[in-house]
Formats: structure tokens, C-alpha cells, sequence
């Protein structure tokens, strides 16, 4: 609750103004510092903070004084000014936290040392929307870093040519960075308009996780250890049924996030595109939604319940750690299962429904529009971004499977357990219809996850639902991107 | 930082100090002027500025870069009055007033009553009860996350139940709730000490002596006492409750809670403006939600009139 008094709102205004100014001027000290960075590294001199000098205190001022009398509208265009001058610090912002944050900055520190003559300036973020707004409104405010992460499934809303730079070819290739590396139809889903915007970096795909002890005793491990494939729903239904009769008593038989909308909208992706649903036309002029395939999903997610395989609410990792014989998870979920010392393994979503299909997203490297780009900051971005895809190693500890291929053939990355197991989710990728209303957090995500939640839980019926869903993406295909006003058939979303 | 900040705020100083003297010869009293105008500008560069341009841009299709926006009348408010989604927020904004304002004010009252007659110790009781208003709303948000987490959480426990508080819709908005009460309840609670400290003795005396028991003192003469207190309280309630918004985000990890059942009516202005980026029509919610508030806030006034006018 805000409270809402008068004097409160007072006290807000001067100290919001009084951290603008001190951002200003930690701007100002960045760019001071790169400057003379540079400059100190052609005087053969270490690298480091420079001494605060008279024209830096000066700078310091001047920049209180304007942020002072301005407030936050002065911000920009200042340190703009004086960031035109930094060219070999690579500015990075990505949102990575927990384990992926680790490995990232892992990565970033194998980089400094495998290139030393790049500064890299890397700021972490808050995941989901809160980020995107930031990146956008740097990018519309021509203060981007040099080099940002996204999610595959939002560049074609982020505005690519807008807000979004366009890759370099010919640096890409310099360093080394070919096309037929990647999975097409993953490398195709950052091509807007024939023009790269995104660098797949990983897929990170929804996993059934399963516990090895507990199917073990339900003799639903095959001869390899792995667990026994399953084709049609009934036969997934009866390997609950057994694993439920050995499991500890107490615990739920899966875990199904039945209440978190990102987490039923990604199984709802996953199994919808096993059934061979689509979502629109290739010309994304017309809904082909299917209702009769959404409902069969709907229900089949409705009678995990209803058959009592699920608690809803439970802690899905939890249960899982303590002993519940499944659960379906993100592939983020191997480290904190690995580190519990789980018995464990992880197939992609099991193919009730005959064919493989998995709910994949993408984390890829883009360039935020900057007015000027060019010069040795944006080579650097280049550099880096292709430094990383190409030693993903250490990423793919974080459960994701590296979208560079050749990393997936090396003897360390078919040692890993259980990625070894899963890394061919690679080859059948369900996503999100490529429009500007898709990806992570998405519009898409966000309106239509709501709507399998309802129905999971028992809120609505399974048909309904399919209907609304139906119904919405008429609406949310009609309706405009409100960065450039265009629908998605106007988009330009070509795949 | 330090220096720097009062090389920049020192001439400003002296400036206005001469301007002020200046002043006070020339006009006399207007010399408070300058006491207040840096206040006034910094109330028209941070409320009345953005007011006027949140106003102006709920008439365009304004988006999150603030470029390419041009004028489409009404369309925004249109589309907005037809949104069911904004009608659900705003249906949970008001079920949240609704079971919050009663329950803080009774509470308020009797904790208040409490600390009032209880002789010893006082101190501790206004201590206890007011001190969780003095916590940001993150840190009271994320406590109660902790307690009503399925599972780990402390009230499941103690209760000896298994609720999903927080991940079902039927509990989420009661666990955001009892999470208000238990942290603005002080704020009421100060407000009613305030008002039983100020209800002169006299009044006990002299019904003592003409024999009323405690019961009658309380009905007869500690409620009427507060009933201006109570007016109060309702009204900066029901204000506040309308605007709820950082409790519940932060306890719904910055979701709309299960089945979008905690998205208030601000939360879901933001995430127009702000996740879908459509600054525009999250500007003309804005000023649909304004107008309600104002609606609520002049009902209030003239109501109290009546009473008053109906009083004499």
C-alpha cells in the first residue's frame, strides 16, 4: 500500500533527484576512466583507476549542477557526449543471475585473459520485463550498452533496426563465428528480414525430470539406467500409477508448476506443438489455433490433478528433492538438483502425444541500437559475443544446451550427466509463433499463461479455456506493436 | 560526492538569501515566497509536470521510447472501458479495500483501547504495535512470503494445515491481507492513541459520579469521542487501499498472483506501460483511476457535510 500522505511524496522527490545525480556522475567517472584507459595503454602504462584530477572533480560538478537543475532528462544526452570517446570498453548488460550468473562471469574472466586489450564492463540486471524496459529505453534513448543479452523470442517485438543494431557479417566471421555451426531453424529465429539480430547463445528447454531411485524400485528404468520412453498418454499415465505406488507417501507423484502461468504456457507450447497445433499463417494474417488439440492438452495437464499425481501449490523442486519420483523443470534446475545430490536424470517432455517436441527458448547476444556504432567498442562487442558462443562449455553447467554445435561433440560435453541425456531437444524445438508479441514474459505469455492456469486448476473447463485462448490471439493479432505501430502481419517477422 | 554536492548548493543558498532580503523590504510578509519555491519546483518538475503530460499522452499512442507518438483522441479510453482485465484489476483493488479498511479499523481501535489502559510497560505496547509500519514494504513483503510459503512457512506449521496461501486464488488475496494489516495497522493505531489521550477526563468524572460503569463510559462517551478519528481513518484507508500495489507484488514475486487473482489495478497499469509498453493507454488508465479516486474522495467530503449539516 502506498501510504499515501503528502509528506511522504515530499521526502521521495529530493532523494530521486539527489541519485540521479550521483548516477551522472558515476557516468561520467566510467567514461573519464576509459578515456584515459585507453589513452594510458598506449603510454605502455597498467591499466586502472586514474587519479581523480582537478578537471575530473570539475566534471563531477558540472555534471551535479546540470543533473541539479534538469533532474533525469539531462542524463542522457551529457553522458552521451562524453561516452562517444570510450572505445575499447566493451559495455555488456545481461540477466543472469544465481548459477548462470556464475558461469557467465566465469566466461566474461576467461575472456579477459584470453583478451586482454578489451575492458569489459558487465552489469547484471533483474530478469524478465524489468529488463527488457531498461534495454529499451536505453536503446530509445541512445544510451545502450555495446552488447546485451535477450531472449530469442523477443527480438522481433524489441524493434529489430529500431531499438536492435544488426549483426556485422564479415566481424562475425572474423572471428569465427559460421552459420552452419548452428541448428538452422534456431540461427533462422534471429533473422529478421534476411539481417541477423540475434546470436543464439544456448536453448534452454522444459525437462521431465525423474528420480532414478524411485523408478527403479517401480522397474520403470530401462537396461541403460535411463527412464523407459513413453508415447501416448496412457502409457505416461501408467508409469505415474506405478511410480506412485513406491514413492514416499506424503510427497506429490509430479511436480507441474499448476500454478505459475510462464511454466503451464511453456508446457502448453510443448505439447500443442506435439500434436502438430499451429498458431497462425505464414503471413500471420489469420489464427489457425486449434481448439479441439489446446483442449486435448488442457485436459491432459487437468487430469494430473483430477487423478491426484499433483499437489497444487507444492514446492515442485522441493518435493522433488525430497523424494517425489518426477517433476518438470527448465533445465536451469540441473545445478540445484546436481548440487542436492539427487539421484536423477532428464529427458525432454515425454512424446504423449507421438511426436518430440519440447518447449525451447533462447538466450542470444544482440546489439542495442546506439546512434553511432561502429569503432573498436563495437568490434569489441563482436569479439566478445563470439568469444562466448564458441566456449560455452562452462555454460552448459547451468543446465543449457550450447546452441553452438560443435561444442555438443567435444568429449567434456558428452560427459556431462544429465545434459548428455537431453541434448536432443536441440533437433525438435517447440517455440512460440515468431511475432512481436511472443517470448519470455512476453505479451503472449502473459496473456494466454492465466488461461492454462484457470484450466489446470480446475477454474474453468479445458474447452473454454481453448476457446479465450483462441479468442485472444485473434485480438492480439489484430492489434498493433506499439513501438513502430505495426501488426504482426505488417511486422516483418519473416522466418 | 560530499564536497562537490555543497559547491553546487551553496551559491544557490546565498542567492536566495539576498533575493529573500531583497524581498522582505520591498514586500513584507510575501518574503515566504522564497522559503517555499524550491519546494514548488520541485512539486512541478516531479507531480504537476508529469500529471499534465501523463494527461497529454493518454491521448496518443505513445510507447516506452517516447518517440513516434501521435494524437488519437479517445481510442485510449475507449479501449480501456471495454478491457475486462482492467475491470478485474480494479475489482481486486476494491475486494482488497473492502476486507482491509473494516478489518484495520477495528483492529486499530481496539489495539489503541488496549495500549491506552493497560498501565504498565506502555511504551512496549506502542513500540510493538507500531514498529512494523515503520518497515519498507519490500521487507514486510518478503517476510510474509516466507511465512505463508507451503511447506516451509511458519503459519501452515503453527496452524498445523497445508494452505497454498500464495499459490492459490481463493488465499492469495487474504494472505496479502492479513500481511497489510499486520504491518499499517500502526499507523491507525497511532492515530486513535492520538485521539483517546485528547478526550478530556472530565467527561470519565463526571460519569463515574453519576454512576456509569466502564461499559457505559466506553459506548457513551471513548466512541462518540472518536467518531471524527474514525472519519479519518476510513478515509486515508480506503485512498490507501485503492492504491495497492508493493505488498502484493512482492509478495507474488512481481506476478499478478495465481490466475491474475492480486493484480491491482495499478499493478496492471504498469505492466501496460511497462511490459507492453504502451505508455499511452497506461496514461489513460491512470487518469481513469484518478478520476475514481477523486470520485471516492469528494463522495467522502460531501457525505460528511451532510452529517454535519443534519447534526446541527
Amino acid at each position: 500500500m502506498s501510504k499515501a500522505l503528502t509528506g511522504k511524496r515530499l521526502l521521495l522527490t529530493v532523494p530521486f533527484e539527489v541519485t540521479s545525480a550521483i548516477r551522472y556522475v558515476e557516468q561520467c567517472r566510467i567514461t573519464v576512466e576509459s578515456r584515459t584507459g585507453t589513452g594510458s595503454r598506449t603510454d605502455g602504462q597498467a591499466m586502472g583507476r586514474p587519479d581523480l584530477s582537478r578537471r575530473h572533480l570539475l566534471a563531477a560538478a558540472g555534471g551535479l549542477a546540470v543533473a541539479g537543475s534538469f533532474g533525469f532528462a539531462a542524463l542522457g544526452t551529457g553522458a552521451d557526449a562524453l561516452a562517444s570517446g570510450a572505445d575499447t570498453r566493451v559495455r555488456y548488460w545481461n540477466l543472469f543471475s544465481g548459477g548462470d550468473g556464475s558461469n557467465m562471469i566465469a566466461m566474461l574472466d576467461a575472456f579477459r585473459r584470453a583478451d586482454p586489450a578489451i575492458d569489459v564492463s558487465d552489469a547484471t540486471l533483474q530478469w524478465g520485463s524489468p529488463y527488457y524496459t531498461k534495454l529499451a529505453m536505453a536503446a530509445a534513448g541512445n544510451r545502450a550498452p555495446d552488447l546485451g543479452v535477450m531472449h530469442l523470442g523477443r527480438v522481433t517485438g524489441f524493434s529489430p533496426g529500431r531499438l536492435l543494431d544488426p549483426w556485422d557479417m564479415d566481424l562475425l566471421a572474423k572471428y569465427g563465428v559460421r552459420e552452419e555451426d548452428w541448428n538452422p531453424r534456431l540461427w533462422q529465429r534471429g533473422v529478421i528480414d534476411g539481417t541477423l539480430y540475434a546470436l543464439p547463445l544456448d536453448i534452454h528447454v522444459q525437462l521431465c525430470f525423474y528420480r532414478r531411485d524411485v523408478l527403479k524400485k517401480a522397474d520403470l528404468l530401462g537396461e541403460d539406467g535411463l527412464m523407459i520412453p513413453v508415447t501416448s498418454t496412457d502409457e505416461w499415465f501408467e508409469v505415474l500409477k506405478k511410480a506412485r505406488k513406491v514413492q514416499r507417501k506424503g510427497l506429490q507423484t509430479i511436480g507441474l508448476w499448476t500454478n505459475d502461468q510462464n511454466f503451464q504456457w511453456w508446457f502448453f507450447v510443448a505439447f500443442y506443438t506435439q500434436l502438430g497445433g499451429r498458431w497462425f499463417n505464414d503471413a500471420n494474417t489469420e489464427v489457425l489455433f486449434d481448439v479441439d488439440k489446446a483442449t486435448e492438452v488442457l485436459e491432459f495437464f487437468r487430469k494430473h490433478v483430477t487423478d491426484g499425481y499433483v499437489i497444487p501449490g507444492a514446492p515442485t523442486g522441493e518435493q522433488f528433492i525430497n523424494g517425489a519420483p518426477f517433476t518438470w523443470e527448465g533445465n536451469w534446475s540441473v545445478p540445484v538438483f546436481s548440487g542436492a545430490k539427487v539421484d536423477y536424470g532428464a529427458t525432454p517432455l515425454p512424446p504423449v502425444f507421438g511426436k518430440q517436441a519440447t518447449h525451447a527458448e533462447s538466450h542470444s547476444f544482440v546489439l542495442p541500437h546506439q546512434a553511432g556504432r561502429g569503432g573498436a567498442a563495437n568490434e569489441g562487442a563482436h569479439r566478445l559475443a563470439a568469444y562466448v558462443v564458441k566456449h560455452a562449455l562452462q555454460w552448459a553447467a547451468g543446465g543449457h544446451i550450447p546452441a553452438y554445435r560443435p561444442t555438443l561433440s567435444t568429449a567434456a560435453y558428452k560427459k556431462l550427466t544429465p545434459q548428455n541425456e537431453y541434448v536432443s531437444a536441440m533437433n525438435h524445438q517447440a517455440t512460440e509463433p515468431k511475432v512481436w508479441f511472443a517470448g519470455s514474459t512476453g505479451v503472449l505469455a502473459q496473456d494466454l499463461g492465466p488461461m492454462v492456469v484457470s484450466s489446470t486448476m480446475g477454474s474453468a473447463k479445458p474447452a473454454t479455456v481453448a476457446q479465450r485462448m483462441k479468442k485472444e490471439l485473434v485480438k492480439l493479432l489484430a492489434s498493433k506493436n506499439p513501438m513502430d505501430g505495426r501488426t504482426a502481419a505488417q511486422g516483418g517477422a519473416v522466418a | 560526492m560530499t564536497t562537490s554536492a555543497q559547491t553546487v548548493v551553496a551559491p544557490a543558498r546565498a542567492r536566495t538569501a539576498a533575493a529573500t532580503a531583497t524581498v522582505r523590504r520591498k514586500q513584507g510578509f510575501q518574503h515566504g515566497g522564497w522559503f517555499i519555491a524550491p519546494f514548488l519546483a520541485l512539486f512541478a518538475l516531479f507531480v504537476i509536470w508529469p500529471l499534465l503530460r501523463g494527461l497529454y499522452l493518454s491521448f496518443t499512442d505513445a510507447n516506452i521510447s517516447g518517440e513516434g507518438a501521435s494524437f488519437i483522441g479517445l481510442d485510449n479510453y475507449r479501449e480501456a472501458l471495454h478491457d475486462q482485465l482492467m475491470w478485474d484489476a480494479l475489482g481486486h483493488s476494491a475486494y482488497f479495500t473492502l476486507l482491509v479498511v473494516p478489518c484495520i479499523t477495528v483492529l486499530a481501535c481496539l489495539l489503541a483501547l488496549l495500549a491506552h489502559n493497560i498501565e504498565r510497560g506502555k511504551w512496549l505496547w506502542r513500540l510493538c504495535f507500531f514498529a512494523p509500519f515503520l518497515l519498507p514494504s519490500t521487507v514486510a513483503g518478503n517476510l510474509f512470503q516466507w511465512l505463508f510459503t507451503q511447506g516451509i512457512g511458519m503459519f501452515n506449521h503453527v496452524l498445523g494445515i497445508d494452505t497454498p496461501w500464495l499459490t492459490d486464488k481463493s488465499y492469495a488475496m487474504l494472505a496479502i491481507v492479513i500481511e497489510t494489516l499486520w504491518w499499517t495497522v500502526g499507523f491507525s493505531f497511532l492515530l486513535y492513541l492520538a485521539a483517546l489521550q485528547g478526550i478530556p477526563d472530565h467527561l470519565y468524572e463526571a460519569a463515574k459520579l453519576d454512576g456509569a460503569n466502564a461499559w457505559h463510559r466506553m459506548v457513551h462517551i471513548t466512541l462518540p469521542m472518536l467518531r471524527h478519528i474514525t472519519g479519518l481513518v476510513l478515509a486515508l484507508q480506503i485512498l490507501a487501499s485503492l492504491q495497492l500495489f508493493d505488498q502484493a507484488v512482492v509478495m507474488m514475486d512481481f506476478g499478478p498472483g495465481p490466475e491474475l487473482s492480486t493484480r491491482a489495478f495499478v499493478q496492471y497499469t504498469l505492466e501496460q506501460g511497462f511490459t507492453s509498453y504502451r505508455v499511452g493507454y497506461a496514461s489513460a488508465m491512470s487518469v481513469i483511476f484518478f478520476v475514481l479516486i477523486a470520485v471516492v474522495a469528494l463522495g467522502r467530503m460531501w457525505l460528511l457535510r451532510n452529517r454535519e449539516e443534519g447534526g446541527r
